[in-house]
Order: C-alpha cells, then sequence, then structure tokens
C-alpha cells in the first residue's frame, strides 16, 4: 500500500511538487491574514508569518522524503556524482573503460559460442518441454554401437514410447545418417531417419505438403517418402512446388517428396539436417551396413530420443517414470544395469558431446576469465593511483561526517558505472564481432568437416552472463581500492602522503606491487601457453611421421550408398586402380580401407593361441604395394600378394611395435593370431613402425589384413604421382565418371589428413596467441601506468637524491629495480603455473612438449623485456628532472 | 546528523499524529486549520510547529489514515483538505485509548506522595 502510493508518487512528481509549494503558500496566507487583521502592519505580518514558519524548504524537504525511496534516490544522486567524476577525468575513464570492454567483451563472446553450441534450447516451438533422453550402461554389456552408446535401440524405444505416463509424444531419429542424391550432379548429403511422429512432437509442420503420418511407418519400407529442408529446395530445386509428389533418388531408392520443412528448421542437430525420411526406411538408406535388419534388433545403440513432457510433469516425474521401464529392460538382461540421462534438449546434448564441450568451453572461459581478471587488475591499480590523487576530497568528506560505508558506496557506484560501460561496450563489441569470427572458424575446418549451423544471437542466458559478469567485474576491481582509500588510519595515510622519502611507493604500494604481479603471472600463463601451442604447430609441420606424404593423392568414393554388392564395388575398384595406373606421372596406386592419420579408425579383438582374453588392437586392410607407395619398409617378411588380398586370406602383417608386444625376443614371421569370431591368421611380414593412426604416436599395436571382397565398398584409393595434384585429381574424377557418373568421388592430398591434426591446436594456439596478446598489452599499460604513478608521487625524493649527489644512473636503477621486483615475482609464479597448465594442455591437443624449452625461456624473456620498457620509459623522465624544479614541487 | 533529530522527533510524533486524528474526527480540514483547532482547543497551551505538521500530514496520508483532495477554503482559496479514513478512524480510537490509559498512570504515578 505504502509501496504503491510511492511508486505512484514517483510519476507524478512534478504534481507533487506544485501541491506541496501551493499548501504551504495557503498555510502562510492565512496566518498572514490572522496577523494582519489582529492589526500587525502589512510587512510586519508577512515576516514574522515566516519566521515562525521555520524553513519551509526544510519542510518541504522532509515532505518530499516522505513521498519518495530514499536508497533509490541515494543511488540515482551517488550515480549522478559519479558520472560527473568520470566525466572530469576523460583520459583515466577512457583506459578503464577500454580495459574493462575488452576483457567482458571476450568473455561474452566465448559465452555466447558456448550458449550456441550447448545452452540453447532447440529451434522449436515451446522448447522448455521437450527434454532428451540418453542411457548408460554398467555391468554386462554385448552392444553394438552405430553412433554412440548413450544411443537406444528400436524395440527398446518402442518400449519407452507405448509405456511411459509423462510424455504428450516420444520421438526417435538416427542422426548423421549420409546419403547420395543421385540426379544430374549427385551430392552428398547429411539427413535424419525419425519415427513418424516426429514433426508432430516437435511442433514443426511443413510449409509444404504434409510431415509423416503412422502409416508411413507401419512396417519396414512401408513408405518410400521424404521431406526436405527448406534449403535443399531453394538450392537444389529453385524452390519449385511442383516438387511435392514427385520422387528423387537417394542413395538409388526412389523416395517420394511429401513435405517441406520451414525455413530455419534443420532439425535438432548442431550439422543441419537436409532431409528426413522414416526410420522404416532405414535399410535404403544405410551406405555402410546394408541388408542389416536395425529395427529388430534390441542391441544396437542408433536412435536419439526426444520427448515433449506433458502439462505439470516434472524433470524428477520423467525420470522415475521411464526408470520403472529401463528396470524392466535390464531384467531381460541379467547383470546389467541401466541408467537414464534426461536433460531438457540442446544441440550437443547426449553426455559424450557434452563431456566435451563443457571442458573445452571451460578450459576457454578461464582463459578469458584471466584475461578479465588482468583488465580488473589494471583498473583497480588506475583506481588506486587516482584514489591517492583524491585523498584530500575523501579526508575532507570524511571527516565532516559521511561513514564509511558512504564513502566506499560511491566508490563502488562509481567502479560499477566504469563497468556498466566496459561491459555494455564490449558485449556489443561481442555481439558484432564473434558471429563473424565463428563463421570464419567454421568457413576454414579442415576438409570433411560437417558444416555446422550456430545461433549465436545473444538471448537472455548471454545477456545475463555479461551482466552479472559486469557486475562482480566492478565490485572486484572497485572493492579494494575503495576499502583502501577510506581505511580508519588517516593519520598514517597523510604520513606516507607527504613522506616519500622512505623509498616505498606510497600509499597502496603493497596492493599496486600485488596487482602488477598478479597481471604478469596470469599473462605469462597465456604466452607460454600460446608459445607451446605455436612450437607444436610447427613441428606437426615438419615432424616425419615414418611413411611418405607428398605427392600422394588420396580418392574415396560412395558406392556402399550406391548399393554396390561386393562383387560389383571389387569390379569398379579394379578398374579404377587399372584406369588411373594409366595416367601420366602415375608411378603407384594401392588401396586401404583407411588412409594414414585420416579420422577413420577401425578396432577389434585378437586373439593368441592359448589365450582366452582378446586383446583390443587397431587395424587397416589394404592391397598389396599399400606399404611400398606408402614408404613404409617391410623389415621383415614379405607384403600381401595379388591373390591374397583377393580372396581376404588368412594372412596378416604387424608392425614393429606389435611383433615386439606380442611375441618379445622371437621371430614373429609364422607366428599365429586370430580376429576374434575368425580363422587363424598367420603373420607373413613385419613392417617398420609409423604414425599411422595418431600424428605423434609412433609406438602402437597395429596390424594390417589383406583388403578382401567384403571392404571392396568402401576402400580409399591411393595414388603417388611425380606429376602433381592438379592432374592425377582430375584423371580420378574422369575415370570415375566414365565407370558410373552416380557415383560421388572426394579427392584430396594426402597432406590434407594432417589438417584434422593441426586444426583444433591451431585454433587454440590462434585463441591463446590473441589473448595473450590482449593480456601483455594490458599488462604492460599496468606496469607502464604504475610506474610513472610512482615517480609523479616522488618526484620529491628524486629531486633531493640527485642534489645529494646522485646522477641519472642512480635514479634509473633504484626506480627500475623497484619497478621490475613484482614483475620478476609474477612471471616465477606464471612460470611455475604454465607448468601445471601444459601438462593438461599435452593430454588434450597435439604437439605440446611440455616441457618445451623455447616457450619457457623465450616467453618470459620476452615479457621481461617488454616490463623494462614499461618502466624504462616512465623511469627516464624522472631521471631528467631538474632538482630545483622537483624541490619545489607541489 | 540527521539521525538524532529524528529520533528526538519520535517522541514528538506519536502524540502529534494523534492530535492530527483528532482534529479531523469531525470532519475534513485544511492543514492551517488543523494547526488552528489544535491550538484553540487547548486553551492556546499547545503552538503546533508547522514544520511538524506536514511531515505528519504526508506520513499519515502515506499510511492510508487519511484521504486528500483539494478543495475550496472558506474565503475561496483552493486549498487540501484532509479527512479521516476509516483505517485513520480505527487508529484514532486506539490511539485515544493508550493515552487514556498511560495519562491516567502517568497522574497517578505523579500524584503519589
Amino acid at each position: 500500500m505504502k509501496m504503491w502510493a510511492r511508486v505512484k508518487a514517483l510519476f507524478r512528481r512534478k504534481q507533487l511538487e506544485r501541491d506541496l509549494d501551493e499548501e504551504v503558500a495557503f498555510h502562510l496566507a492565512m496566518r498572514e491574514e490572522k496577523k494582519r487583521a489582529r492589526g500587525v502592519a502589512t510587512e510586519e505580518a508577512r515576516y514574522a508569518t515566516r519566521r515562525e514558519f521555520g524553513n519551509a524548504t526544510r519542510v518541504k524537504e522532509i515532505c518530499r522524503e516522505t513521498w519518495s525511496f530514499v536508497g533509490l534516490e541515494t543511488l540515482w544522486r551517488d550515480l549522478r556524482y559519479g558520472a560527473r567524476t568520470l566525466g572530469k577525468n576523460p583520459g583515466f575513464t577512457a583506459a578503464a573503460v577500454l580495459a574493462i570492454a575488452l576483457g567482458i567483451g571476450v568473455n561474452t563472446g566465448i559465452f555466447s559460442v558456448l550458449n550456441a553450441a550447448a545452452l540453447r534450447l532447440l529451434p522449436i516451438p515451446a522448447a522448455s518441454q521437450v527434454v532428451s533422453v540418453d542411457q548408460m550402461f554398467h555391468g554386462k554389456i554385448h552392444r553394438n554401437v552405430h553412433g554412440e552408446g548413450s544411443l537406444f535401440s528400436y524395440p527398446e524405444y518402442q518400449e519407452y514410447r507405448d509405456h511411459n505416463h509423462v510424455f504428450t509424444g516420444l520421438l526417435a531419429y538416427e542422426p548423421f545418417v549420409q546419403v547420395t542424391m543421385g540426379g544430374a550432379s549427385p551430392q552428398q548429403l547429411f539427413g535424419a531417419v525419425t519415427s513418424c511422429n516426429y514433426f508432430g512432437v516437435l511442433g514443426v509442420q511443413p510449409v509444404l505438403g504434409r510431415g509423416f503420418v503412422d502409416g508411413d511407418c507401419s512396417a519396414a519400407g512401408a513408405n518410400a517418402v521424404v521431406v526436405l529442408s527448406q534449403d535443399l529446395w531453394r538450392t537444389t530445386f529453385n524452390a519449385d512446388p511442383a516438387l511435392i509428389g514427385k520422387s528423387v533418388l537417394l542413395n538409388r531408392s526412389e523416395f517420394t517428396v511429401v513435405g517441406i520443412a520451414p525455413a530455419g528448421f534443420g532439425g535438432t542437430e548442431p550439422v543441419p539436417s537436409a532431409f528426413w525420411a522414416p526410420l522404416t526406411m532405414q535399410h535404403a538408406l544405410d551406405g555402410l551396413e546394408p541388408g542389416r535388419d536395425f529395427l529388430g534388433d534390441g542391441d544396437t545403440s542408433w536412435l536419439a530420443l526426444l520427448g515433449r513432457v506433458q502439462n505439470g510433469v516434472s524433470l524428477g516425474e520423467v525420470r522415475a517414470d521411464l526408470g520403472v521401464i529401463a528396470g524392466r529392460i535390464d531384467h531381460e538382461h541379467p547383470g546389467r544395469s541401466t541408467t537414464l540421462a534426461i536433460h531438457t534438449a540442446t544441440f550437443l546434448g547426449r553426455p559424450a558431446e557434452r563431456t566435451f564441450v563443457f571442458t573445452i568451453g571451460g578450459v576457454i572461459l578461464v582463459a578469458v576469465g584471466l584475461v578479465l581478471l588482468i583488465a580488473c587488475a589494471n583498473v583497480a591499480n588506475l583506481l588506486l593511483a587516482r584514489a591517492s590523487a583524491r585523498q584530500k576530497e575523501i579526508a575532507i568528506r570524511l571527516s565532516i561526517g559521511a561513514s564509511r560505508w558512504q564513502i566506499v558506496r560511491q566508490l563502488l557506484t562509481e567502479s560499477l558505472l566504469i563497468a556498466l560501460l566496459g561491459g555494455v561496450a564490449g558485449s556489443l563489441l561481442a555481439f558484432w564481432s564473434f558471429e563473424a569470427i565463428t563463421q570464419f572458424v567454421l568457413a576454414h575446418l579442415p576438409h570433411g568437416f560437417p558444416q555446422l549451423a550456430l545461433n549465436m544471437s545473444p538471448d537472455y542466458r548471454v545477456l545475463g552472463y555479461s551482466l552479472g559478469l559486469t557486475v562482480m567485474t566492478g565490485i572486484v576491481f572497485g572493492l579494494a581500492p575503495a576499502l583502501h582509500a577510506t581505511r580508519p588510519d588517516r593519520s598514517t595515510a597523510i604520513k606516507e602522503d607527504s613522506g616519500g622519502l622512505t623509498g616505498k611507493t606510497g600509499g597502496g604500494g603493497f596492493l599496486r606491487n600485488t596487482l602488477v604481479g598478479l597481471q604478469v603471472a596470469v599473462c605469462m600463463i597465456l604466452l607460454i601457453a600460446a608459445g607451446l601451442l605455436m612450437r607444436g604447430l610447427y613441428s606437426a609441420r615438419t615432424i616425419d611421421p615414418g611413411f611418405e606424404m607428398a605427392n600422394v593423392t588420396q580418392a574415396s568414393f560412395d558406392l556402399g550408398s550406391q548399393g554396390y554388392s561386393e562383387e560389383r564395388a571389387s569390379a569398379f575398384q579394379r578398374s579404377m586402380m587399372e584406369g588411373v595406373a594409366a595416367l601420366p606421372g602415375v608411378d603407384a596406386v594401392a588401396e586401404g580401407s583407411a588412409t594414414p592419420l585420416s579420422d577413420n579408425h577401425s578396432e577389434t579383438s585378437f586373439q593368441l593361441p592359448g589365450e582366452t582374453e582378446g586383446r583390443q588392437m587397431e587395424y587397416n586392410e589394404v592391397t598389396p604395394g599399400y606399404f611400398n607407395l606408402l614408404g613404409i619398409p617391410i623389415v621383415r617378411g614379405r607384403d600381401f600378394t595379388a591373390a591374397e588380398a583377393r580372396a581376404s586370406a588368412a594372412e596378416i602383417i604387424v608392425t614393429e611395435f606389435t611383433a615386439r608386444t606380442l611375441w618379445p625376443g622371437q621371430e614373429a614371421v609364422g607366428k599365429v593370431l586370430r580376429k576374434i569370431g575368425d580363422a587363424d591368421r598367420i603373420v607373413v611380414g613385419v613392417v617398420k613402425d609409423a604414425q599411422v593412426s595418431h600424428l605423434g604416436e609412433t609406438e602402437k599395436v597395429y596390424v594390417y589384413l589383406p583388403s578382401g571382397p567384403k571392404e571392396q565398398a568402401h576402400m580409399v584409393l591411393l595414388v603417388h604421382s611425380v606429376g602433381g595434384y592438379e592432374g592425377v585429381a582430375s584423371g580420378i574424377r574422369e575415370a570415375t565418371r566414365a565407370l558410373d557418373p552416380q557415383v560421388v568421388v572426394d579427392v584430396t592430398r594426402l597432406e590434407d589428413n594432417l589438417e584434422t591434426w593441426r586444426t583444433p591446436s591451431r585454433i587454440v594456439a590462434a585463441l591463446s596467441g590473441a589473448l595473450g596478446t590482449l593480456a601483455l598489452l594490458l599488462a604492460s599499460i599496468g606496469v607502464y601506468g604504475v610506474v610513472s604513478f610512482g615517480v609523479s608521487r616522488r618526484i620529491h625524493e628524486i629531486g633531493i637524491r640527485m642534489t645529494l649527489g646522485a646522477d641519472g644512473k642512480d635514479v634509473m636503477k633504484l626506480l627500475l629495480r623497484q619497478a621490475m621486483q613484482p614483475v620478476m615475482i609474477g612471471a616465477a609464479v606464471g612460470v611455475a603455473g604454465c607448468a601445471a597448465v601444459s601438462q593438461i594442455l599435452s593430454k588434450v591437443l597435439y604437439g605440446i612438449g611440455s616441457h618445451d624449452p623455447i616457450a619457457f625461456v623465450g616467453v618470459p624473456v620476452f615479457l621481461l623485456g617488454i616490463a623494462l620498457l614499461a618502466s624504462y620509459i616512465p623511469a627516464r623522465r624522472a631521471t631528467r628532472v631538474d632538482p630545483v624544479v622537483a624541490l619545489r614541487y607541489e | 546528523m540527521g539521525e538524532r533529530m529524528e529520533k528526538q522527533g519520535d517522541l514528538v510524533q506519536g502524540t502529534l499524529d494523534m492530535l492530527v486524528l483528532k482534529a479531523l474526527a469531525r470532519g475534513a480540514k485544511h492543514g492551517y486549520a488543523v494547526a488552528e483547532w489544535i491550538h484553540e482547543s487547548s486553551n492556546d497551551v499547545l503552538q503546533v510547529e508547522e514544520g511538524a505538521l506536514y511531515p505528519a500530514l504526508h506520513r499519515l496520508e502515506l499510511r492510508g489514515l487519511l484521504s486528500a483532495e483539494w478543495g475550496s477554503s472558506e474565503n475561496n482559496r483552493r486549498a487540501k483538505f484532509y479527512a479521516l479514513t476509516a483505517a485513520g478512524r480505527k487508529e484514532l480510537a486506539q490511539e485515544a485509548e493508550y493515552w487514556r490509559r498511560m495519562s491516567g498512570a502517568i497522574a497517578r504515578v505523579m500524584q503519589t506522595a
């Protein structure tokens, strides 16, 4: 009631003011009249009335205060005062705001990337009702994984869909289905096969045609229909509305287009879907394992689940309800138990993705947080310096009765004002620039990296984050200087102020030096990390992986998607190899199911005779000539023969390390090894170790099998030539077209495989390099500021020293020694901290030697050089001081 | 510096509020009339200070004990008239009862020899 009356009063302030004036005037007039009526003279009556009434302004003020929010008014006053003070020192304000803007900007930017990648809700109506369901198994597990282990099988999906009591609908889809769309120019597309309630549960309706109906999913292969994305419809079909009802070729099967998805909808994965087909058409679209029955298999993980929760049902209830179903399924698998992970659905929401994004995101947020910390330390230092200059003002305010809290509040308001200005400027900068930066990075990812679609526009999370950060920043850099400036022992401060002969930097010297040390330490960590990464990149360029990369071209074909049988695939590969071998300049041709350092790894269990437990080993299937082409020497035994390759024979070739590990001290050739569930294989050769699986990892158990008929559909062609890449590439493309115009071929240099390894390091190196530079800039401004402030405070002392016979050199030495002391301590702390950081980084990113001497010596020397320069410049000013002028100073 | 003054005012405040409420018990009055009424009713003993009167009126209005309306005074000038609200009447009754008990008690104490 009171509150409401005050709020109302707030909006009719002017009216209130007028009423109050009138009310008082009326009172005075009445009293004056009464006095006159009693015979007092007009003038006399007026003065007497005024005198009796007392201080009318004060009375009105008390009345006004009755109607107002005292806290709010005080804040407003503090703000106005703060704004005035900041306005009076434009140089200081600009420096502080800039530092904070850079710090907040980089934090907000990184956070908005993280938000876009993994925090934002799905771009669908009422997205907060939709949850993702994932499962984790414990105990005895026999399971095939197609994609990720946390996905579901079709029978499991049916169980959850039909027996839950919490969802209005539960949908399932297989993400990242890659198919070849036939036509005049065949192209590869990413899409999804989905349950037929997909569009209904998501609440997304096709803008043209229809979504799926239950009949589309009634049985395996029931209805070959497809919904296309708006993008695909526009780019490939010129937005032709007559496309509905026509058919398109997907992996050589005809699908009828029944609908076009609305613009901006690309499914629920960060890689946008180009099409959606019913789950029951899965067999026609799976290029990897054609003919396998996914629908009936209860032990294969391949489906992601999203459910729309009924109104009023909590996440806890969802967990409990689905947990019952999970328990029932576990009952049929003795020794196994399942835990479900249920979250409000976001991009990258599966447990493995979540861990990855939050680990990487966390590391980067810490790094940018450190930059913000430097910026804070910098501004805190500026404030400290200014507080000394304002000591007189503060002392006067304290002595005329202002409480310490009032002054601290005033100073904090000022620093919050700086933070707010910086925060707004920085956030605007981030919103404007980070989208462009991210697009640039995404566009320059290595070949074969799927294109991500990230919505980076700020939402309430980003705004809340930057606002929270801004307020925290304002308090962090404002509190210490404010408390320091108003500390109770004023007398000490005044003494320090007038002293200066003690050789100390004056009031707040310790705090200021600590802040400088902190900045240098943080800056050191960032720069050394950047240095380590760049060294890593350099060594990745110059490293010898143990095989030949130059002049090798690789080509892969989508024969699986094209529905090639084993025989047709073999015939295709054979003709291809013959055709390419005849190209000018080509001197070797071979094939492998994976090429060295590609992002394609196969692993399975092998058994030694007499052992019951299998050993997990990475393997590759290769043709004869593979080792020769890549320059990997066969140290003992022999290569596969052409006959062995054709027949998927029982031979095997192992690496030296494998031989040493499995048969230490014995001749490996002639030994027996068995792939679990397969025949015995005899070792026919031992090849030299090479970094074919992971860059930098030479010693690894790795075996080679001859490529048999089963692998033909996904063999990758390797071509060594002396004639240059372009000629070979166009030769391969022509040969493909001649054999089958519908086949999509992907031709790249073998060296391009390195990009997969270098790119993460390159991105992190660029990021930490940029942050390091920013940090260096801020830190050197900090050092410069502190030294130049110290010099101006000690002009008097320097004057005395010089009068007493010290020369410029002595003064310089003194100043530099004192300036560099905190820098050295900070640098030492930074180097120690970085030793710890590099241990962590070396586990995540390729190419970091955790004790790289160049980074660990070079960076500190460089940083100390910069710090020395930053203190030398202002210190030089001191040595040019004329003693006479200096003594008269102040 | 403001704090001490307010504490002193508090002592007067309770009484002043009650007197103001009482002054308005028979009908709406403007501020000047309230002051005059108190002055006259006390046989010129109580002199209400304007510096305290108007803040009191505004405070009571804010608490919803008084309602205010602009009207015409007896000499035809625009004046702000205050009147008791229902809550104001209740408050007055409580204050009067409290005052009766307190003043009686104080009088008895003072009469004790």
